[in-house]
Protein backbone atom coordinates (compact mmCIF):
# COMPACT_ATOMS: atom_id res chain seq x y z
CA UNK A 1 0.00 0.00 0.00
CA UNK A 2 0.89 3.05 -0.70
CA UNK A 3 0.64 4.67 2.98
CA UNK A 4 2.99 2.36 4.10
CA UNK A 5 5.68 3.72 1.84
CA UNK A 6 5.16 6.99 2.70
CA UNK A 7 5.03 6.54 6.73
CA UNK A 8 8.34 4.53 5.99
CA UNK A 9 9.98 7.24 3.89
CA UNK A 10 9.25 9.54 6.89
CA UNK A 11 10.51 7.74 8.86
CA UNK A 12 13.67 7.43 6.93
CA UNK A 13 13.94 11.09 6.49
CA UNK A 14 13.86 11.60 10.85
CA UNK A 15 16.40 9.44 10.51
CA UNK A 16 18.45 11.50 8.16
CA UNK A 17 17.89 14.58 9.91
CA UNK A 18 18.58 13.18 13.35
CA UNK A 19 22.11 12.30 11.57
CA UNK A 20 22.66 15.67 10.42
CA UNK A 21 22.14 17.42 13.40
CA UNK A 22 23.04 20.32 11.76
CA UNK A 23 20.93 23.48 10.85
CA UNK A 24 21.69 24.75 7.26
CA UNK A 25 19.87 27.59 5.52
CA UNK A 26 18.64 24.30 3.40
CA UNK A 27 17.08 22.86 5.65
CA UNK A 28 15.21 25.71 6.96
CA UNK A 29 14.05 26.64 3.53
CA UNK A 30 12.42 22.82 3.21
CA UNK A 31 11.18 23.19 6.74
CA UNK A 32 9.20 26.36 6.05
CA UNK A 33 7.99 25.05 2.18
CA UNK A 34 6.55 21.87 4.39
CA UNK A 35 5.48 24.26 6.77
CA UNK A 36 3.60 26.56 3.87
CA UNK A 37 1.87 23.29 2.51
CA UNK A 38 0.70 22.42 5.13
CA UNK A 39 -0.97 25.06 6.44
CA UNK A 40 -2.41 25.24 3.19
CA UNK A 41 -3.69 21.89 3.32
CA UNK A 42 -5.27 22.39 6.37
CA UNK A 43 -7.71 25.12 4.92
CA UNK A 44 -8.28 22.97 2.26
CA UNK A 45 -9.26 19.66 4.99
CA UNK A 46 -11.62 22.34 6.74
CA UNK A 47 -13.40 23.80 3.43
CA UNK A 48 -13.60 20.33 2.14
CA UNK A 49 -13.84 17.38 4.49
CA UNK A 50 -14.56 14.80 2.06
CA UNK A 51 -10.81 15.42 0.51
CA UNK A 52 -9.49 13.78 3.65
CA UNK A 53 -11.28 10.81 2.64
CA UNK A 54 -10.79 11.14 -1.03
CA UNK A 55 -7.25 11.04 -0.16
CA UNK A 56 -7.11 8.30 2.03
CA UNK A 57 -8.41 6.12 -0.69
CA UNK A 58 -5.78 7.10 -2.76
CA UNK A 59 -3.29 6.42 -0.18
CA UNK A 60 -4.77 2.90 0.77
CA UNK A 61 -6.84 4.08 3.96
CA UNK A 62 -9.83 3.36 5.18
CA UNK A 63 -11.07 6.59 6.50
CA UNK A 64 -9.75 10.40 6.02
CA UNK A 65 -9.72 10.37 10.37
CA UNK A 66 -6.79 7.32 10.30
CA UNK A 67 -4.99 9.38 7.63
CA UNK A 68 -5.10 12.45 9.46
CA UNK A 69 -3.71 10.62 12.56
CA UNK A 70 -0.86 8.84 10.42
CA UNK A 71 -0.31 12.39 8.97
CA UNK A 72 0.08 14.27 12.60
CA UNK A 73 2.23 11.37 14.12
CA UNK A 74 4.69 12.11 11.32
CA UNK A 75 4.56 15.74 12.34
CA UNK A 76 4.84 15.08 15.65
CA UNK A 77 8.19 13.16 14.78
CA UNK A 78 9.26 16.09 13.29
CA UNK A 79 8.87 18.44 15.69
CA UNK A 80 10.59 16.70 18.71
CA UNK A 81 13.25 16.45 16.56
CA UNK A 82 13.24 20.24 15.56
CA UNK A 83 12.85 21.13 19.39
CA UNK A 84 15.87 18.93 20.13
CA UNK A 85 18.12 19.86 17.77
CA UNK A 86 17.01 23.47 18.63
CA UNK A 87 17.97 22.38 22.19
CA UNK A 88 21.28 21.28 21.44
CA UNK A 89 21.60 23.99 19.86
CA UNK A 90 21.16 26.29 22.42
CA UNK A 91 22.73 24.52 25.09
CA UNK A 92 26.34 24.70 23.26
CA UNK A 93 26.08 28.42 22.98
CA UNK A 94 25.16 28.36 26.60
CA UNK A 95 28.20 26.41 27.40
CA UNK A 96 29.88 28.98 25.64
CA UNK A 97 29.10 31.87 27.09
CA UNK A 98 29.10 30.53 30.53
CA UNK A 99 32.47 29.54 30.34
CA UNK A 100 33.83 32.73 28.38
CA UNK A 101 31.92 34.44 31.97
CA UNK A 102 33.80 32.34 34.22
CA UNK A 103 37.57 33.08 32.53
CA UNK A 104 36.51 36.80 32.87
CA UNK A 105 35.69 36.64 35.63
CA UNK A 106 38.35 34.38 37.00
CA UNK A 107 39.69 34.88 40.44
CA UNK A 108 43.39 34.10 40.79
CA UNK A 109 44.52 34.02 44.71
CA UNK A 110 46.27 36.62 45.75
CA UNK A 111 50.09 36.82 46.11
CA UNK A 112 50.27 36.69 49.72
CA UNK A 113 48.23 33.47 49.78
CA UNK A 114 50.27 31.94 47.12
CA UNK A 115 53.17 32.29 49.39
CA UNK A 116 51.85 31.58 52.38
CA UNK A 117 51.24 28.43 50.60
CA UNK A 118 54.33 27.83 49.02
CA UNK A 119 55.98 28.23 52.92
CA UNK A 120 53.58 25.87 54.22
CA UNK A 121 54.71 23.46 51.52
CA UNK A 122 58.32 24.02 51.99
CA UNK A 123 57.55 23.35 55.74
CA UNK A 124 55.94 20.18 55.53
CA UNK A 125 58.61 18.99 52.80
CA UNK A 126 61.03 19.73 54.97
CA UNK A 127 60.77 18.07 58.60
CA UNK A 128 56.44 18.86 59.28
CA UNK A 129 56.90 22.41 60.42
CA UNK A 130 54.32 23.36 63.27
CA UNK A 131 52.33 26.19 61.34
CA UNK A 132 50.93 22.97 59.26
CA UNK A 133 49.71 20.99 61.80
CA UNK A 134 45.69 21.78 61.69
CA UNK A 135 45.90 21.26 57.58
CA UNK A 136 47.82 18.64 58.06
CA UNK A 137 45.45 16.78 60.64
CA UNK A 138 42.48 17.13 58.32
CA UNK A 139 44.08 16.20 55.59
CA UNK A 140 45.13 12.68 56.92
CA UNK A 141 41.69 12.57 58.49
CA UNK A 142 40.07 13.11 54.93
CA UNK A 143 42.52 10.25 53.29
CA UNK A 144 41.33 7.31 55.80
CA UNK A 145 37.80 8.76 56.06
CA UNK A 146 34.99 6.05 56.07
CA UNK A 147 37.38 4.04 53.82
CA UNK A 148 35.67 0.67 52.78
CA UNK A 149 32.59 1.74 54.40
CA UNK A 150 30.73 2.41 51.25
CA UNK A 151 28.98 -0.23 49.39
CA UNK A 152 26.42 1.21 47.11
CA UNK A 153 27.63 2.08 43.60
CA UNK B 1 61.81 16.65 44.35
CA UNK B 2 60.56 17.62 41.02
CA UNK B 3 59.37 21.08 40.51
CA UNK B 4 55.46 21.48 39.46
CA UNK B 5 55.34 25.11 37.88
CA UNK B 6 54.53 24.25 34.58
CA UNK B 7 51.84 21.59 35.89
CA UNK B 8 48.05 22.83 36.12
CA UNK B 9 45.24 20.88 38.10
CA UNK B 10 41.96 21.18 36.85
CA UNK B 11 39.27 20.41 39.89
CA UNK B 12 35.53 20.62 38.83
CA UNK B 13 33.59 21.45 41.29
CA UNK B 14 30.19 20.82 42.22
CA UNK B 15 28.93 21.46 45.92
CA UNK B 16 31.84 19.95 47.37
CA UNK B 17 31.91 22.74 50.50
CA UNK B 18 32.66 19.91 53.31
CA UNK B 19 36.06 18.66 51.56
CA UNK B 20 37.37 21.05 49.05
CA UNK B 21 39.11 22.98 51.43
CA UNK B 22 41.24 20.18 52.89
CA UNK B 23 41.30 18.67 49.39
CA UNK B 24 43.14 21.89 47.67
CA UNK B 25 45.01 22.33 51.17
CA UNK B 26 46.90 18.69 50.04
CA UNK B 27 46.96 19.25 46.82
CA UNK B 28 48.15 22.90 46.52
CA UNK B 29 51.15 21.71 49.36
CA UNK B 30 52.84 20.25 45.94
CA UNK B 31 51.14 21.55 43.19
CA UNK B 32 51.51 25.43 43.03
CA UNK B 33 48.83 25.68 40.11
CA UNK B 34 45.15 24.77 40.64
CA UNK B 35 42.37 26.20 39.48
CA UNK B 36 39.12 24.97 40.81
CA UNK B 37 35.56 25.19 38.22
CA UNK B 38 32.57 25.76 40.28
CA UNK B 39 30.28 24.32 38.27
CA UNK B 40 26.82 26.87 39.71
CA UNK B 41 27.28 24.86 43.49
CA UNK B 42 24.59 26.01 45.32
CA UNK B 43 26.91 25.35 48.47
CA UNK B 44 29.75 27.42 49.95
CA UNK B 45 32.17 26.18 47.94
CA UNK B 46 33.54 28.69 45.83
CA UNK B 47 33.69 30.24 49.77
CA UNK B 48 36.63 27.65 50.68
CA UNK B 49 38.29 27.28 47.36
CA UNK B 50 38.96 31.20 47.87
CA UNK B 51 40.54 31.01 51.14
CA UNK B 52 42.86 27.80 49.57
CA UNK B 53 45.05 29.39 47.05
CA UNK B 54 44.01 27.92 44.17
CA UNK B 55 42.58 29.96 41.23
CA UNK B 56 38.86 29.94 41.35
CA UNK B 57 36.51 30.06 38.13
CA UNK B 58 32.48 30.50 38.31
CA UNK B 59 30.21 28.95 36.12
CA UNK B 60 27.40 31.25 36.56
CA UNK B 61 25.10 28.28 35.78
CA UNK B 62 25.17 24.61 36.59
CA UNK B 63 26.28 23.09 33.28
CA UNK B 64 28.07 19.98 34.04
CA UNK B 65 31.63 18.08 34.47
CA UNK B 66 32.29 17.98 30.70
CA UNK B 67 31.87 21.75 30.82
CA UNK B 68 33.64 22.66 33.84
CA UNK B 69 36.56 20.36 32.89
CA UNK B 70 37.00 22.63 29.87
CA UNK B 71 36.59 25.67 30.96
CA UNK B 72 39.48 25.13 33.44
CA UNK B 73 41.50 23.57 30.58
CA UNK B 74 40.83 26.67 28.68
CA UNK B 75 41.69 28.78 31.56
CA UNK B 76 44.86 26.79 32.40
CA UNK B 77 46.62 26.77 28.58
CA UNK B 78 46.17 30.75 29.05
CA UNK B 79 48.64 30.29 31.36
CA UNK B 80 51.92 31.07 30.97
CA UNK B 81 54.36 28.46 31.31
CA UNK B 82 51.62 25.99 31.38
CA UNK B 83 52.96 22.79 30.11
CA UNK B 84 51.02 19.70 31.27
CA UNK B 85 47.61 19.39 32.80
CA UNK B 86 45.76 16.93 34.98
CA UNK B 87 42.14 16.42 35.80
CA UNK B 88 41.98 15.95 39.48
CA UNK B 89 38.66 14.62 41.00
CA UNK B 90 37.27 17.47 43.77
CA UNK B 91 35.74 14.84 46.93
CA UNK B 92 39.38 13.56 47.33
CA UNK B 93 39.46 10.20 46.10
CA UNK B 94 42.52 10.75 43.79
CA UNK B 95 46.46 10.93 45.47
CA UNK B 96 48.80 13.44 45.04
CA UNK B 97 51.28 11.16 44.75
CA UNK B 98 49.37 9.37 41.47
CA UNK B 99 49.94 12.61 39.93
CA UNK B 100 53.52 13.31 40.36
CA UNK B 101 53.80 9.65 38.70
CA UNK B 102 51.75 10.52 35.93
CA UNK B 103 53.50 13.87 35.21
CA UNK B 104 56.75 12.01 35.83
CA UNK B 105 55.59 9.66 32.93
CA UNK B 106 54.70 13.21 30.45
CA UNK B 107 58.16 14.21 31.04
CA UNK B 108 60.00 11.27 29.36
CA UNK B 109 58.38 12.59 26.75
CA UNK B 110 57.39 8.52 25.74
CA UNK B 111 53.54 9.55 26.30
CA UNK B 112 51.16 12.69 24.99
CA UNK B 113 48.63 11.08 27.83
CA UNK B 114 48.76 9.36 31.05
CA UNK B 115 45.24 8.06 32.62
CA UNK B 116 44.53 6.20 35.59
CA UNK B 117 43.20 3.02 35.68
CA UNK B 118 42.03 1.75 39.27
CA UNK B 119 42.16 -2.02 37.58
CA UNK B 120 45.43 -2.03 36.70
CA UNK B 121 47.02 -3.14 40.13
CA UNK B 122 44.81 -2.54 42.97
CA UNK B 123 41.39 -3.45 41.71
CA UNK B 124 40.60 -5.19 45.15
CA UNK B 125 39.74 -1.71 46.34
CA UNK B 126 36.80 -1.29 44.08
CA UNK B 127 33.66 -2.58 45.19
CA UNK B 128 31.82 -4.85 42.95
CA UNK B 129 29.07 -3.67 41.23
CA UNK B 130 31.28 -0.75 40.65
CA UNK B 131 33.82 -3.07 39.16
CA UNK B 132 31.07 -4.46 36.84
CA UNK B 133 29.90 -1.51 35.56
CA UNK B 134 33.23 0.20 35.06
CA UNK B 135 34.44 -3.14 32.98
CA UNK B 136 31.37 -2.97 31.03
CA UNK B 137 32.32 0.24 29.97
CA UNK B 138 35.23 -0.04 29.21
CA UNK B 139 34.60 -3.18 27.19
CA UNK B 140 31.57 -2.31 25.05
CA UNK B 141 33.06 0.54 24.04
CA UNK B 142 35.00 0.31 21.04
CA UNK B 143 37.87 3.23 21.16
CA UNK B 144 38.74 1.78 24.58
CA UNK B 145 38.98 -1.71 23.38
CA UNK B 146 41.01 -0.39 20.12
CA UNK B 147 43.62 1.77 23.03
CA UNK B 148 43.90 -0.95 25.78
CA UNK B 149 42.16 1.03 28.03
CA UNK B 150 41.07 -0.74 31.43
CA UNK B 151 38.82 2.00 33.01
CA UNK B 152 37.08 4.56 30.75
CA UNK B 153 35.75 6.65 33.83
CA UNK B 154 38.12 7.65 35.81
CA UNK B 155 38.73 11.31 36.81
CA UNK B 156 42.36 11.34 37.20
CA UNK B 157 44.22 12.44 33.54
CA UNK B 158 47.41 14.26 32.50
CA UNK B 159 47.87 15.18 28.98
CA UNK B 160 50.50 17.53 27.74
CA UNK B 161 50.03 20.98 25.86
CA UNK B 162 49.59 19.14 22.41
CA UNK B 163 46.91 17.51 23.30
CA UNK B 164 45.50 19.63 25.64
CA UNK B 165 45.45 22.25 23.30
CA UNK B 166 43.31 19.76 20.66
CA UNK B 167 40.94 18.40 23.18
CA UNK B 168 37.47 20.29 22.84
CA UNK B 169 34.99 18.55 25.31
CA UNK B 170 31.53 19.22 23.96
CA UNK B 171 29.25 16.48 26.49
CA UNK B 172 28.55 18.53 29.64
CA UNK B 173 27.41 15.61 31.46
CA UNK B 174 28.94 12.76 32.33
CA UNK B 175 29.99 11.44 28.43
CA UNK B 176 32.83 13.39 28.41
CA UNK B 177 34.86 10.80 29.64
CA UNK B 178 34.18 8.34 27.05
CA UNK B 179 34.14 11.19 24.27
CA UNK B 180 37.86 11.89 25.64
CA UNK B 181 38.58 8.44 25.24
CA UNK B 182 36.93 8.24 21.56
CA UNK B 183 39.01 11.25 20.38
CA UNK B 184 42.21 9.92 21.72
CA UNK B 185 41.77 6.73 20.04
CA UNK B 186 41.30 8.75 17.04
CA UNK B 187 43.99 10.68 17.29
CA UNK B 188 48.04 9.77 16.68
CA UNK B 189 48.71 10.85 20.81
CA UNK B 190 50.53 8.39 22.51
CA UNK B 191 47.98 6.98 25.39
CA UNK B 192 49.42 5.23 28.14
CA UNK B 193 47.73 3.83 31.08
CA UNK B 194 49.25 3.62 34.68
CA UNK B 195 47.96 2.39 38.05
CA UNK B 196 46.01 4.55 40.43
CA UNK B 197 44.76 4.05 43.98
CA UNK B 198 41.00 5.31 44.45
CA UNK B 199 40.12 6.18 47.55
CA UNK B 200 36.19 5.40 48.00
CA UNK B 201 35.03 7.12 50.84
CA UNK B 202 31.77 7.33 52.26
CA UNK B 203 31.43 10.62 51.23
CA UNK B 204 32.63 9.74 47.42
CA UNK B 205 30.61 6.86 47.86
CA UNK B 206 27.75 8.76 48.03
CA UNK B 207 28.31 11.48 45.06
CA UNK B 208 30.12 9.06 42.64
CA UNK B 209 28.40 7.54 39.87
CA UNK B 210 25.28 4.95 40.42
CA UNK B 211 24.54 2.36 38.09
CA UNK B 212 21.80 4.24 36.99
CA UNK B 213 24.48 7.24 35.37
CA UNK B 214 26.23 4.07 33.74
CA UNK B 215 22.98 3.96 31.42
CA UNK B 216 22.97 7.78 30.95
CA UNK B 217 26.42 7.62 29.98
CA UNK B 218 26.00 5.06 27.64
CA UNK B 219 22.52 6.95 26.27
CA UNK B 220 24.55 10.21 25.95
CA UNK B 221 27.35 8.39 23.88
CA UNK B 222 24.78 6.89 21.87
CA UNK B 223 23.73 9.55 20.78
CA UNK B 224 26.58 11.66 20.10
CA UNK B 225 28.00 9.05 17.57
CA UNK B 226 25.39 9.66 15.58
CA UNK B 227 26.27 13.54 15.41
Amino acid sequence: MLIQALLILAAVLLFVLFLRRSHTARLQAFKRIGFLLFCAFGVLAVLKPDVMTWLANRVGVGRGTDLLLYMLTVIFGFFALNTYLRFKDTEKRLTRLARAMAIRDAIAPDDDLRAAVAEEAAASAGGRGVADEPAEGRGVALAQGGRGEGQGV
Amino acid sequence: MQDFQDVWLVIPVFNEETVIADVLAHVLRTFPNVVCVDDGSRDNSAARILGSGAHLLRHPINLGQGAALQTGLSYALAQPRAEYFVTFDADGQHQVEDVENMIGELRTKEADVVLGSRFLESAHEVPPLKKLVLRTIATVSGSSRRLGLTDTHNGLRAFNRAVAEKVDITQAGMAHASELVDFLSRSSFRVREVPVTIKYTEYSMSKGQSLLNGVNIMFDLALRRRG
